[in-house]
């Protein structure tokens, strides 16, 4: 994967072309001058099952008291190299991660580096790989020679560590952000969110205590993610959701926080990066997001498939993984399944459509470029200044907000990501006032 | 039997030797082993954490006879200690059998 190819396709895309309409002049992300840039290393470590609540039980020797009246995690953990122990320690088998990943690594360095113009903030991040390969590919939908079945799952699946099923799964680089206003997050970040009972953490839910509860009922949800303590009458245990109405009042308010995700596989190849936030589930921002399933409701079986005389193929085999980018896009690359193909068993097509055009609203507010170079990931997310809807925390210049950010690695998904504690980001704020990571203002 | 006594008696007449000024102490060793420890996230060199700070620490202890001695007690013993909000809990007893790696420790905090 070219940098130049990838530019190229951006171009063709329009991408490029947003940036430079409007009356306000923004950056070409592509030809900011990041040299001139300060970077600032952000330590991200494998936090394994470290929840909200094993943070506040006496298994968190000595700070579960601390932890409870919000002392800030830094507080205790800041010592050299505390980052790099915990993850390398966690990411083992012990207390907090029964299902270890062979070979993962526990800890990586994110390069961060920021910038802003009047329409838009430039986040810039550089992270190794542990593969030798970008994480491009995701799951697809494979034929067994009778029906499509979904193929790949993320490593910390069970099928995948027995060695029944190949682990695959995009890379992500996601970010949580704060304006301020919700209780804690400023000091203890992303694990405000991180909870017992959700998908592969301790005591994970069943689907009959969830089709048995009555705010994930009503907001139509069959599983259990990311929340904020605010969103439950006891912020320790997921069950005791607040009303629907207390919650949007909440929301009214800003009590929830950001999360934009980077995916390689779901968003890259259309040159953006998702919105969505987290306050009662970790929920796409109102639109319409830049990926859909591809798999029929009823039959399972694709919706699409490639356009072979645009691509020379209109579905691939196992052994073409990692060769070549896979990815399946409306306005581009594909046409709609036909059953009578002449479909053989093994053969694969992209479980997720993309496409940049049918993305709209409020979840479609986020573009990113990115390339994989030599073991290395280098995105950069642009994220428009000043937003209004009321799924968005708005940035402006000179504002400070409290910012968390995490790298999922190597085919995995939900908790096996690489997070940090807590920092501040700052827009072109002030001499004197501390921040961890400034953005500078271009010309 | 009668052997032994005075074998532990040089032990530890060679151990105070290599603990005073002789010997400097083993910076990258005391820093290891009181992170194995946990004691960093209580303690910092130069700022109050949940415990005091080490340079706290050693000016308490400056110039008394008894320092090295007081710190042995308080990092084997698992002595009540004061928070700062007033309630108390034991101290962490640290989990290192060898007392030339201890007092290594002990110096590094004394000398900070
Ligand atoms: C009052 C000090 C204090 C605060 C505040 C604190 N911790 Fe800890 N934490 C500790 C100590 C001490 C240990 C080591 C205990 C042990 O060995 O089990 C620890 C252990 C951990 C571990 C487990 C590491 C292992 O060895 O298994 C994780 C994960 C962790 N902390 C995360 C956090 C996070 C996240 C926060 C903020 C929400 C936080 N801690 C806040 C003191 C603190
Ligand atoms: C859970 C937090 C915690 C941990 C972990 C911890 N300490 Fe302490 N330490 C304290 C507190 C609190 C005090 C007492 C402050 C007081 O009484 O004034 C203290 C006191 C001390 C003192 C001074 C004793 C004195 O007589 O004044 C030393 C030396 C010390 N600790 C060293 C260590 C070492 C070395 C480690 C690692 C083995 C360690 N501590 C681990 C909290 C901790």
């Amino acid at each position: 994967m070219k940098k130049t190819v990838l530019f190229a396709q951006i171009a063709a895309l329009g991408v490029i072309g947003v940036f430079t309409t409007g009356t306000v002049t923004a950056a070409d992300p592509a030809k900011i001058n990041w040299s001139r840039i300060p970077a600032t290393n952000v330590p991200l470590f494998y936090p394994g099952q470290s929840s909200y609540e094993w943070l506040r039980s006496d298994a968190h020797k000595n700070a579960a008291k601390e932890v409870k009246r919000g002392d800030s995690c830094t507080s205790c953990h800041d010592e050299e190299g505390a980052e790099k122990d915990l993850g390398n320690k966690l990411v083992q088998a012990g207390p907090l991660e029964p299902m270890p990943v062979k070979g993962k690594s526990g800890y990586k360095d994110l390069k961060v580096q920021a910038a802003y113009d009047e329409k838009n903030a430039y986040l810039r991040f550089q992270w190794k790989t542990d593969n030798a390969y970008p994480g491009t590919e995701h799951q697809y939908l494979r034929f067994d020679g009778k029906k499509w079945e979904v193929w790949g799952f993320p490593k910390l699946d069970k099928i995948v560590q027995d060695g029944q099923m190949m682990g695959i799964y995009e890379d992500r680089m996601s970010i949580m952000i704060d304006d301020g206003k919700v209780p804690g997050f400023a000091k203890q970040g992303c694990w405000l969110s991180c909870h017992d009972g959700q998908r592969d953490m301790q005591k994970q839910f069943t689907k009959a205590e969830v089709a048995a509860n009555p705010l994930l009922t009503s907001i139509k949800k069959s599983d259990v993610r990311k929340y904020l303590p605010e969103s439950r009458n006891d912020p320790s245990d997921w069950k005791t959701g607040k009303s629907v109405e207390e919650i949007n009042k909440i929301k009214a308010a800003g009590g929830f926080v950001d999360l934009i995700q980077w995916r390689a596989h779901r968003s890259y190849p259309v040159g953006m990066a998702d919105d969505g936030y987290v306050l009662e589930f970790r929920l796409g921002d109102a639109g319409k997001d830049m990926f859909s399933g591809n798999a029929d409701a009823t039959t399972h079986a694709p919706k699409f498939m490639w356009d072979a005389s645009k691509v020379g193929y209109k579905s691939i085999t196992v052994d073409q993984l990692h060769q070549g980018d896979h990815f399946l896009i409306r306005e581009k690359n594909a046409v709609p399944f036909d059953p009578n193909a002449g479909w053989k068993e093994g053969d694969m097509v992209p479980d997720y459509i993309l496409s940049r055009e049918d993305a709209k609203g409020s979840a479609a507010d986020n573009n990113a470029i990115a390339s994989w170079k030599d073991g290395m990931w280098t995105v950069v997310m642009v994220r428009p200044l000043g937003l209004t809807n009321s799924d968005d925390k708005a940035l402006k210049a000179g504002g400070v907000y409290d910012i968390g950010f995490a790298a999922h690695d190597d085919n995995i998904t939900t908790r096996g990501h690489h997070v940090s504690f807590v920092k501040t980001l700052g827009l072109g704020v002030a001499k004197g006032t501390k921040v961890d990571i400034n953005a500078v203002k271009l010309p | 039997m009668n052997l032994t006594k005075p074998l532990l008696v040089a032990g530890l007449l060679s151990l105070n030797l290599a603990g005073s000024a002789l010997a400097a102490v083993d910076d990258e060793a005391a820093k290891a082993l009181g992170k194995r420890n946990d004691c960093f996230k209580c303690h910092a060199v130069d700022k109050a954490k949940k415990g005091p700070s080490y340079q706290k620490i050693a000016a308490k202890y400056k110039g008394k006879a008894d320092a090295e001695e007081k710190l042995m007690k308080n990092l084997t013993t698992g002595p009540k200690v004061k928070l700062e909000d007033g309630t108390e809990e034991e101290h962490k007893i640290i989990d290192t059998k060898d007392p030339k790696e201890l007092k290594n420790l002990i110096d590094w905090i004394l000398s900070r």
